[in-house]
């Protein structure tokens, strides 16, 4: 037998073929579509929800006729108007926007120096062990781990005994606003870590020890050089957190004691309980609206510019 | 060093206050399952294994596992290379209208579950889709994508511009470039983004409710329907064999892949 | 824009009919294992039936789920989605031509109504057995049987008998007491507490729907009592662990956390408690022989053996002359068998409720959300 031309490995000559392949249907008078080539199959996958959202929106239009239980067959703007004008509705969006923020940022507070921990530490098992901790919880579930709550901040619960042994008065820990928030915070806050992980991978160490031997002492260090350059991070975890403590529907009804409802709390209450679909169809779009505002203004306001430390060089 | 002691105070501060938020209700769950009386308490009230005897013949349990675990399967199936090419592009090229483009991206998140539930329901029953497990494996990975993408864009700081350029300049074409030289460097992220898009699909509640009937029910929607009047320890056996399951799974791909080297620094 | 288009209706078509002939091979294939009579329509392999979880779905499975099968050779497959979650993907399937994901249908009454006026369920008329039914299985306000009423059952005041020395609270007004701040629960829309509150409030039955304001004043005191809002589970936790002391509720719940060691006992007081009924139905667009086995399903439901059982399990009076209580619940006022029983409950038809209730969640959420 022949021995083969040269050393030219099977993989290479399959990744040439694939090349070729890849040149024929790609030219490279195309590379300005390159970008949108690649974000190609996300509009698409998320163009799901927009046509979820658009058969929504028809009914948005239409009130409910409770004699039939049928939407109308005129449209109206009537939702809407009750959206703008009733009391409930003003109440649950405030508390939820204010929420959010205020959740926003105490889990970055948390995340980055867990985050941090979890990168920079020397030991393997350390970082595991960070790591299957921030997974754990949600292997219980929401209902059962609202019931772990109960056992440990409930009015006879673990903390509360604790504090009857110093003799203090049993206090009520949950079912109000601060247990919503708490709730909201340790439920985000892996999120945020992942989040937050990535970016700080992609700072070098030396970076740090450099600022360090030019006489910055840590606090200086963070704020001047780990921050800016987790920035990326920063953002993509304040947005992840703030949509979804936005949007969350479980952690209010659970911990809130039913009397701290979110917006997502009203939207199930009309397709659900009262069976409203187009109410709750008017306050999910103005939800999503208030949302996407917001992640407009997160842009604005930070950049979506600097979201790649590697193209703004 | 003075400062680095304060340093590590200051962090390990945060770092043990942040685990005893995420693990206190689990800790008290996983001992409550060993309870031998009736109800979730924690210390439990003596120890038996009573209640990991009431659900060990289960096979609706064990069977919507399964499906649990392909829907989970498929979503990650999807979102990777959607959401590492997405990633990819925001991070690496200036597209027109990025932040337009990253507002709609967005939408899985800003969009409240329930509307999405109702929404995919109903465009995957004018589809005629229902009663299959793949559409909520597809509903998963819409949720859940911009995870997927942001752990991309923001492992995309490994992105050199320079290393791409030198492996072009080298005669390395485009696609050998991208697979060699770009995909790796933000592989952290990838890991990341893929691993929590897999345990969020299997964990998935309120959108698969929506989506699935009473043949192909997902773990979570069978154990929380099942919940009526009383919550008994057989919920808290049912969450630790998850978690059994799910460690068992986790160290297979450590031993595989090394889950210590996506989160290292250089 | 106007929901599915024609191209879609038509696929929701094929699917149908694709759906019939599947289903008429599965009943071929279980021929042998039934009694096949020639003019019985081919059986189904199964049949899916809406069910609550706990102990709802078992005694239903034992009570009348388990014989059927028996009897007929069709598995029977439960469905615990809520209640109030399932509506939307029965009417969504009617509304698209598809096969409804359940055959039937086990609902509250005003639920259910919701439905029949939607025109989404199956006339049931034609039952044999309810020809020995009692007046409570006919649905109020509707035409013909679009809903078979399976029982009635009580939103009681349950109670800690611990917390209240005295004895049972007279009156849904004893929820005012001081020592009751932060320690009541009601449900999140106030379902089972709006006719009651009525009477509690200085307000007239009679009036009901047209001026409510009584209602509202009383439950805007209870609001100054900082009451919890949940579901049934968080009220049988919120007992368990000592964070409530009285509760407005259904009777069976309450049953079954004193079953599993809960202190708790429960009262009608003097105002009267609401007394309601939940009831089985079929929804549109089933193939022809799952409807017809089906509706066999329900008129088995109905019959006094089925009734016997399933409702020993919920503690609940059923709709059949003759069946007997549970022995814990001679006599309880949560198990009305006699004139004097169901005077002192409060029951609102259908109609009027299905039409104000989301008036009414709003109203209640309005107050307790401030």
């Amino acid at each position: 037998m022949r021995p083969s031309r040269t050393s030219y490995p099977l993989s290479w000559r399959l990744m040439d073929a694939v090349e070729a392949v890849a040149a024929a249907v790609w030219p490279r008078s195309f590379s300005a579509a390159v970008p949108w080539l690649m974000l190609m199959p996300a509009v698409v996958l998320v163009g799901l929800l927009v046509l979820g959202l658009w058969d929504m929106a028809d009914g948005s239009f239409r009130t409910l006729d409770t004699a039939t239980f049928l939407p109308s067959d005129d449209y109206s703007l009537a939702n809407y108007d009750r959206a703008f004008t009733e009391k409930l509705f003003f109440t649950v969006a405030s508390r939820s926007l204010i929420g959010s923020l205020i959740v926003t940022v105490i889990t970055l507070v948390f995340a980055f120096p867990y985050s941090y921990v979890m990168v920079r530490t020397r030991s393997a098992a350390l970082r595991k062990f960070l790591l299957i901790a921030l997974f754990l919880p949600f292997f219980i579930g929401q209902v059962v781990r609202a019931y772990g709550w109960l056992i440990i901040l409930g009015s006879q619960g673990m903390v509360n005994e604790a504090l009857g042994l110093v003799g203090v008065a049993p206090i009520r820990l949950l079912y109000n606003y601060p247990a919503v928030l708490f709730g909201l915070v340790q439920y985000m806050l892996p999120f945020a870590v992942l989040m937050l992980a990535p970016a700080l991978t992609a700072i070098p160490e030396e970076m740090e020890s450099a600022a360090g031997s030019l006489g910055a002492n840590w606090v200086r260090t963070f704020i001047h050089v780990v921050l800016p350059l987790a920035k990326p991070g920063f953002i993509g975890a304040g947005l992840v957190v703030m949509t979804l403590s936005l949007t969350d529907f479980a952690i209010p009804a659970i911990l809130g004691g039913g009397s701290q409802d979110f917006i997502a709390n009203a939207i199930y209450d009309q397709f659900f309980r009262t069976s409203d679909q187009g109410m709750g169809a008017t306050l999910a779009l103005l939800l999503v609206a208030v949302g996407s505002i917001m992640v407009g203004v997160v842009f604005a306001l930070f950049g979506a510019g600097t979201l790649a430390m590697g193209r703004s060089k | 060093m003075k400062g680095d002691r304060s340093k590590a105070v200051t962090l390990w501060g945060f770092v043990i206050a942040a685990l005893v938020m995420l693990s206190a209700p689990t800790l008290v769950v996983l001992g409550a399952s060993f309870t031998a009386g009736n109800m979730i308490t924690f210390p439990p009230e003596g120890l038996s294994l009573k209640w990991y005897a009431a659900i060990a013949g289960a096979t609706d349990l064990r069977d919507a596992f399964f499906r649990s675990a392909i829907v989970a399967t498929i979503c990650t199936a999807i979102s990777i290379p959607t959401g590492t090419l997405a990633g990819i592009a925001l991070a690496k090229y200036r597209v027109r209208f990025a932040a337009g483009v990253q507002i709609y991206l967005l939408l899985p998140f800003t969009v409240p579950l329930i509307g999405s539930g109702i929404g995919l329901m109903l465009i995957f029953g004018k589809w005629g889709l229902l009663g299959q497990l793949w559409p909520v494996g597809i509903a998963c990975a819409v949720i859940n994508l911009p995870f997927m993408i942001w752990a991309v864009t923001a492992s995309a700081a490994g992105l050199d511009p320079d290393l791409e350029l030198a492996a072009a300049n080298c005669g390395a074409p485009p696609l050998s470039t991208f697979l060699a030289v770009t995909v790796p460097a933000v592989t952290p992220g990838i890991i990341t983004g893929a691993l929590l898009m897999f345990i969020l699909a299997l964990n998935e509640f309120l959108v698969s409710l929506l989506l699935v009937d009473a043949r192909i029910v997902t773990l979570p929607v069978q154990i929380y329907n099942s919940i009526r009047s009383i919550i008994t320890p057989d919920l808290a056996a049912i969450s630790v064999v998850f978690i059994a399951v799910a460690a068992i799974a986790i160290a297979l791909l450590d031993w595989l892949v090394g889950l210590d080297i996506f989160l290292k620094s250089k | 824009m106007t929901g599915p288009s024609k191209p879609f209706l038509n696929l929701g078509r094929r699917r149908f009919l694709q759906g019939v002939g599947l289903a008429g091979a599965a009943g071929l294939v279980g021929m042998p294992f039934g009694r096949a009579f020639a003019a019985e329509p081919e059986k189904p392999k199964e049949i899916i039936v809406r069910a609550w979880g706990g102990s709802w779905v078992d005694s239903l499975k034992k009570g009348v789920s388990d014989p059927f099968t028996e009897a007929t050779g069709i598995a029977v497959r439960h469905d615990l989605t809520e209640d109030n979650e399932i509506q939307p993907k029965v009417w969504a399937a009617v509304a698209q031509k598809r096969v409804p994901p359940i055959h039937i249908n086990w609902d509250t009454t005003t639920n259910a109504t919701k439905s029949a006026l939607r025109g989404v369920t199956e006339d049931l008329s034609d039952l044999s057995n309810l020809a020995n039914v009692t007046e409570l299985a006919k649905p109020v306000g509707l035409d013909g049987y679009p809903i078979v009423n399976t029982y009635g059952y009580v939103y009681v005041l349950a109670y800690r008998p611990s917390a209240f020395p005295d004895g049972a609270p007279k009156s849904w007004k004893d929820l005012l007491d001081p020592k009751l701040k932060g320690r009541i629960a009601l449900y999140n829309d106030g379902i089972g507490f709006h006719f009651p509150a009525q009477v509690a409030g200085g307000g007239k039955l009679e009036d009901i729907p047209d001026n409510m304001q009584a209602a509202w004043d009383f439950i805007a005191k209870i609001k100054e009592q900082e009451p919890l809002l949940g579901e049934d589970p968080d009220f049988t936790a919120w007992f368990q662990k000592g964070e409530i002391d009285a509760a407005c509720t259904i009777s069976t719940n309450a049953r079954e956390a004193k079953a599993n060691g809960v202190d708790i006992a429960w009262t009608v007081p003097e105002e009267g408690a609401k007394y309601d009924t939940d009831g089985l139905w079929i929804p549109k667009g089933l193939p022809e022989n799952e409807l017809y086995w089906a509706k066999q399903y329900i008129n088995f439901a109905i019959t006094k053996d089925a009734q016997q059982v399933w409702l020993d399990g919920l503690g609940l009076p059923g709709v059949v002359p003759g069946v007997n209580p549970p022995a814990d619940l001679v006599g309880d006022p949560s198990y009305p068998t006699t004139e004097a029983d169901f005077k002192k409950l409060i029951r609102i038809s259908s109609k009027v409720q299905v039409e104000h209730e989301s008036e009414w969640f709003g109203k209640f959420k309005e107050i307790m959300q401030g």
